[in-house]
């Protein structure tokens, strides 16, 4: 077992370089280039031919990156070409950011799941099973955007900024500059629209799954033993179903941190946030070759390290899978 | 680096089983159906996807007007009998551009599945079947595309292909969505098809010298054939709402094709004055989403009773 | 011996006079409160905030308020000193001796003094430098210190806008600081290191994070006393309207320095006691065709070719000088809320001229100019039209125009395209055939030379003709206020007549501020200072 963790510790590595290298090359494939953007008025055709040469943008591209490598091996994330500064610099600054907004959305699909599941599977089929299961499906089937912009509106404008619209305050500790609004409470107002909008698209699929699973815990001779005993029936559902149920659901959750990512993008660019999501999707419009890279390294590797303890989970909770021999 | 455990995981992430290959009295297809009609949600989605088929292939005969014919005097119009959803910036009536949207939509969320199915598919049953070396390779680029979040590989695509406007620029969005959607049909079937592989019947087979296309199409395919409907279904939905969401960024179909994303995104900013604009490609959006949703959840409870 | 109860009376008496006294002040009495954070709103990112060379409008407002250059320049077009106190103009235009004042400190603690403003001006002639101000400064010969308060400019030729050059053009002349130059990076700079992005002017940089906030607060040292008289300013980027708006209606920002116009008349109903600020159109709204082709192919090839299609001045004339509505366009774009028309130089900017008569909107005018030119029925004109999604509005134009065309039997086809293609497109000579944008603020005709002159990478049109070349030089050379603005005219109405650059409308520009915001006033797009700003709260 240990050696099976191993190797996929040491898989990582290969699976993340090669993610970097296809986002290099295809950012590289992109019609256009951050010169132009970056000389603006000052656009002539020889101070452009300078100015490539000077980012050596016009070596072969296993050459550029190579270079890039080199330089990541030195902890030298490289600085975006646009903006002059050091991209990991700016990466640990918005990491807080996204991770919460990410860490946050799974509780709040949880929040949703956990009694919609428990109405569905304690009244399997009847008229509160149905509701339970439409409320979360409701959720999955609005895009992300469109539901932060109707909280938005009800929270922000509405209800006369009950909730702020935009930008950030830090958790305390967690700020890197020099002038940091942080604080808990401002920090969980700023991060509570935004969450809501994330979360609840995955709530119907955590629904789905934690219901199945618990009607699948339930069934099993381990909890009719349970009863027998004379356990009584919250007891029953609640300690023992549940804990079991979740774990998979979990689990498998994780493979849905794809999407959350995704969805990160969309709803930071909405509620103007200063994360992980904004960072990237400016980059690659902007053709900011050094700022996709270290997005796409971050993001690469949050993704394959998710999926990794995802999989050692699984087998550690379920005996009867074994891995390796 | 693909993962080893070999329960299957659908689109959604949702386990998908296998039914065991156990003799009954009616054909199990039949048993589906006869569960399909007995459940609501599925017959409630069912009616939903076929209103808006049927919307879109008469999508020129329902709607009162052209969707991209502009009419300047009559910009932001309310809601009235000539204009029953009012009319948008550019004069263009807004109940039209809806009912042709749900072409685009439909299209853009069947075609991308399909051809997902059509690349994948093929691809998982190749890499089950023969495995070693091919399974490896075929894997290891399904587990790459796997690896990148879903819109950070569609943003890039998009922004490589370049949004367009019109037929081309539908295909483009199709695309992008299609290869992201490729390494969970692969994914699926493989699995499929190593489970079924080693069974003894198999064996049989080959002994007797069946050719192996034959038994893959024959024998293993049908077993993947479940799980493959239920994730089409629910793949749709999914693929819509990520149109929708690319066009929120500037990137899907472009203008004037009346895409629902397109109208949303550029109506969004109007919701103050004019909120009807945006609520309504909103709502067409939820209820084709929805539609599909059920009808998966329902087609998925028929075909594998294991798991309601 | 007066009462108690007349003592009382009394005081009550003079207290009701002196309150009311108080009470009848004019309202515009009010002196400014010092202190406070304003709370700004960009809706584009801050490109680098190396000003010498970073593009974007969005960094020159963050420039002017954290450096200081010579001269200033007033709404109302009259110059005042900035760093520098006085300043003479010989007879024959050619020397500028500026007065500096004695006491300007750029925020590390060194003097502004002669040879700072030497360094700056040879570092932005410098073509190492890549500066977007380089252009401007061709007419300069040299810069001497003539002792260390005294500063003189020679000129090769007389140039008429060399204040208005040193004063708005991009952002003005910012003065560098050496030791700061000389000590820290470009990318330094670039990046927003405060010890590095050194200036004169009265807020001092604290932070720059990209994405995040930019933060700038006030400099102790700032030689107008008294002034600024906020304690900060901090900037943040919201590039969605939505939130935009809700942000400055639940009054989480105090000013937003670029609002959309489509927006402004909801934002009007939503906060009505907003300071919605706007000004005299000084930004051209274009529809552009391109004259001509590389001969070979090779973009940026010095021999070219007509364009298939706009090559031929019928056709141009035809879609781009009555086939367009011009009216129509302001009325569905721009809700009314700016001028059609048709000169080169909008309607705010120096020496404007109205030549609307020039391209009157005339279906059969247009249509007789086609067939004439060989299309028709039978051969029916078809050609792109390429905008950018840098603006809705553009989007909304390119549509107009497109059905302005089908009705004189034209197709346009629209190509939307982000920014940064579009860009490459245009200045690398790529394929295109009609663009719809707003190009730059025009503060002279002369600010936008580098636009239509015929060797330089921004004539997109890419024409050859050097007659153009030659109006511009006399424009740029001609002292007397009269002759300009008769130069001015004839090269409006030649570029008009050749549709060199085809000109659909003015383009309006809104400022929002909250109503406690006092002390802002409106110049124009491309100024935007906070020193006089204060906050009545």
């Amino acid at each position: 077992m240990r050696i099976y963790i191993l190797r996929r510790l040491l898989g990582i590595i290969p699976t993340v370089l090669m993610i970097t290298l296809v986002v290099f090359v295809m950012m590289r494939s992109i019609p256009g280039d951050p010169v132009v953007a970056l000389l603006g008025d000052a656009y002539t055709e020889e101070d452009a031919i300078k100015t490539r040469e000077a980012y050596g943008l016009n070596k072969p591209i296993a050459i550029q990156y190579l270079i890039w490598l080199g330089r990541l091996a030195q902890g030298d994330w490289g600085t975006s070409i646009l903006s002059g500064r050091p991209v990991l610099q700016d990466v640990l600054f918005r990491l807080p950011v996204t991770l919460e907004l990410i860490v946050l959305s799974m509780v709040v699909a949880l929040v949703i799941a956990i009694p919609a599941a428990i109405i569905g599977a304690k009244r399997q089929n009847t008229w509160a099973d149905y509701s339970a299961t439409s409320v979360a499906m409701i959720g999955v089937s609005i895009p992300e955007f469109f539901l932060g912009v109707l909280l938005l509106l009800t929270f922000s404008v509405g209800l006369k900024g009950a909730l702020p619209s935009s930008g950030w305050v830090y958790l305390p500790g967690t700020c890197t500059s020099v002038v940091c609004a942080a604080g808990l409470v401002g920090n969980l107002q700023h991060v509570l629209m935004p969450a809501i909008a994330l979360g609840v698209g995955r709530a119907a699929i955590l629904t789905r799954l934690l219901r199945s699973n618990l009607l699948e815990v339930i069934r099993t001779e381990y909890v009719t033993t349970a009863r027998a005993k004379g356990l009584g029936e919250r007891s029953v559902v609640l300690k023992h179903s549940l804990k079991n149920a979740l774990i998979p659901t979990i689990t498998v959750m994780g493979l849905q941190v794809g999407f959350l990512i995704g969805g990160a993008i969309v709803v930071e660019t909405l509620f103007a946030m200063p994360g992980l999501g904004t960072y990237g999707i400016d980059a690659i419009i902007a053709r900011d070759y050094q700022q996709v890279q270290g997005f796409a390294l971050v993001t690469a590797f949050a993704f394959v390290v998710i999926n990794l303890l995802v999989d050692l989970t699984y087998s550690l909770l379920d005996p009867r899978i074994r891995y390796g021999s | 680096m693909s993962s080893v455990h070999e329960i299957p995981v659908g689109a959604v992430g949702e386990l998908v089983l296998e039914r065991p290959a156990v003799a009954r009295s009616e054909s199990p297809f039949a048993q589906g159906v006869r569960r399909l009609r007995r459940s609501t949600t599925a017959l409630v989605g069912l009616a939903v996807v076929l209103l808006l088929l049927v919307v879109a292939i008469f999508a020129d005969v329902l709607a009162p007007q052209s969707p991209i014919t502009s009419d300047q005097t009559k910009t932001f119009q309310r809601p009235s009998w000539a204009y029953p959803l009012g009319t948008d910036q550019l004069g263009r009536d807004m109940l039209s551009r809806i009912i042709h949207g749900t072409r685009i939509s439909l299209a853009v969320g069947v075609s991308s599945v399909l051809l997902a199915l059509l690349a994948g598919v093929p691809l998982g049953l190749i890499a089950g079947y023969y495995g070693g070396r091919i399974d490896t390779g075929v894997m290891r680029v399904m587990d790459l595309i796997l690896a990148f979040p879903i819109y950070l590989l569609a943003i890039i695509l998009m922004v490589i292909f370049t949004p367009t406007a019109g037929l081309l620029g539908t295909i483009k969005v199709v695309g992008a969505i299609a290869i992201v959607r490729i390494p969970i049909y692969a994914r699926l079937v493989r699995g499929s098809v190593l489970s079924v592989k080693e069974k003894e019947y198999i064996e049989a087979c080959r002994a007797v010298g069946v050719r192996d296309p034959w038994i893959i199409v024959r024998h293993i395919l049908p077993n993947c054939l479940a799980p493959i409907i239920v994730t089409t279904t629910l793949g749709i939905a999914t693929s819509i709402i990520v149109e929708a969401t690319l066009s929120f960024l500037g990137l899907g179909t472009q203008p004037p094709t009346p895409s629902w994303g397109w109208d949303l995104k550029a109506n969004v900013s109007f919701i103050h004055d004019y909120f009807w604009l945006s609520l309504f490609p909103g709502l067409a959006i939820f209820v084709t989403v929805l539609g599909f949703n059920l009808f998966g959840d329902g087609l998925r409870d028929a075909l594998d009773p294991r798991l309601k | 011996m007066r009462s108690r109860r007349f003592q009382a009376s009394l005081f009550m008496v003079l207290t009701t006079v002196l309150c009311t006294a108080v009470a009848s002040l004019p309202a515009d009495a009010q002196t400014p409160k010092r202190g406070g954070t304003l709370r700004v709103s960009y809706g584009n990112e801050i490109a680098n905030l190396d000003f010498h060379t970073a593009p974007g409008y969005e960094m020159m407002w963050v420039a002017m308020n954290v450096g200081c250059g010579l001269v200033n320049i007033t709404p109302d077009g009259k110059f005042v000193g900035d760093a520098a106190d006085s300043w003479q103009v010989s007879s024959d235009g050619l020397l500028y001796t500026f007065k500096l004042r004695p006491n300007v400190l750029f925020h590390d603690g060194t003097k502004v003094d002669a040879a700072a403003v030497k360094f700056s001006i040879d570092r932005l002639m410098d073509p190492a430098t890549k500066s977007g101000m380089r252009s401007f400064y061709s007419p300069v010969h040299s810069v001497e210190a003539m002792d260390p308060l005294t500063v003189q400019i020679r000129l090769k030729h007389p140039y008429a806008f060399m204040l208005h050059m040193l004063a708005a053009y991009r952002t003005g002349l910012i003065l560098y600081s050496p030791t700061a130059t000389q000590k820290y990076s470009l990318e330094d700079r670039k990046a927003g290191k405060p010890e590095a992005v050194v200036g004169c002017g009265p807020f001092r940089l604290v932070e720059w994070v990209k994405g995040s906030h930019l933060v700038m607060d006030r400099f102790d040292k700032y030689f107008v006393p008294g002034v600024p008289y906020l304690d900060r300013v901090h900037i943040r980027t919201i590039k969605d309207p939505v939130t935009e708006m809700a942000a400055f209606k639940a009054g989480e920002v105090d000013f937003v320095a670029s609002f959309s116009p489509e927006h402004v008349d909801t934002l009007k109903a939503q906060v009505p006691r907003a300071q919605i600020m706007t000004g005299k159109e000084t930004t051209p709204m274009m529809a552009t065709m391109k004259v001509t082709i590389p001969k070979d192919g090779k973009p940026m090839a010095k021999e070219r070719v007509p364009h298939p299609i706009f090559g031929d001045i019928r056709v141009r004339k035809a879609v781009g000088c009555y086939g367009i509505d011009r009216n129509e366009i302001v009325k569905i774009a721009f809700k009314g809320q700016a001028t059609p028309w048709v000169g080169m130089i909008p309607p705010g900017t120096l020496d404007s001229v109205d030549i609307n008569q020039m391209c009157p909107h005339d279906q059969a005018k247009a249509k007789a100019l086609l067939a004439e030119a060989g299309y028709g029925p039978q051969k029916p004109l078809t050609f792109e039209l390429m905008t950018n999604t840098e603006k809705s509005v553009f989007n909304i134009i390119a549509t107009v125009i497109k059905e302005q065309m089908a009705r004189i039997g034209v197709t346009a086809n629209i190509r939307l395209v982000d920014k940064v293609t579009w860009m490459n497109t245009t200045l690398q000579d790529a394929p295109w055939d009609m663009y719809v944008e707003d190009l730059l603020s025009l503060i002279t005709l002369d600010s936008n030379a580098y636009l239509t002159t015929t060797p330089s990478t921004w004539n997109t049109s890419r024409h050859t003709d050097p007659k153009v070349d030659e109006y511009y030089a006399r424009y740029a050379k001609e002292l007397d206020a009269a002759k300009r603005k008769a130069i001015a005219k004839e090269l409006a109405e030649y570029m008009a007549d050749k549709v060199y650059w085809n000109v659909v409308s003015g383009s309006p520009f809104f400022m929002v501020a909250q109503p406690w915001m006092k002390g802002y006033v409106y110049n124009a797009e491309f100024e935007v200072h906070y020193h006089k700003v204060w906050l009545d709260k």
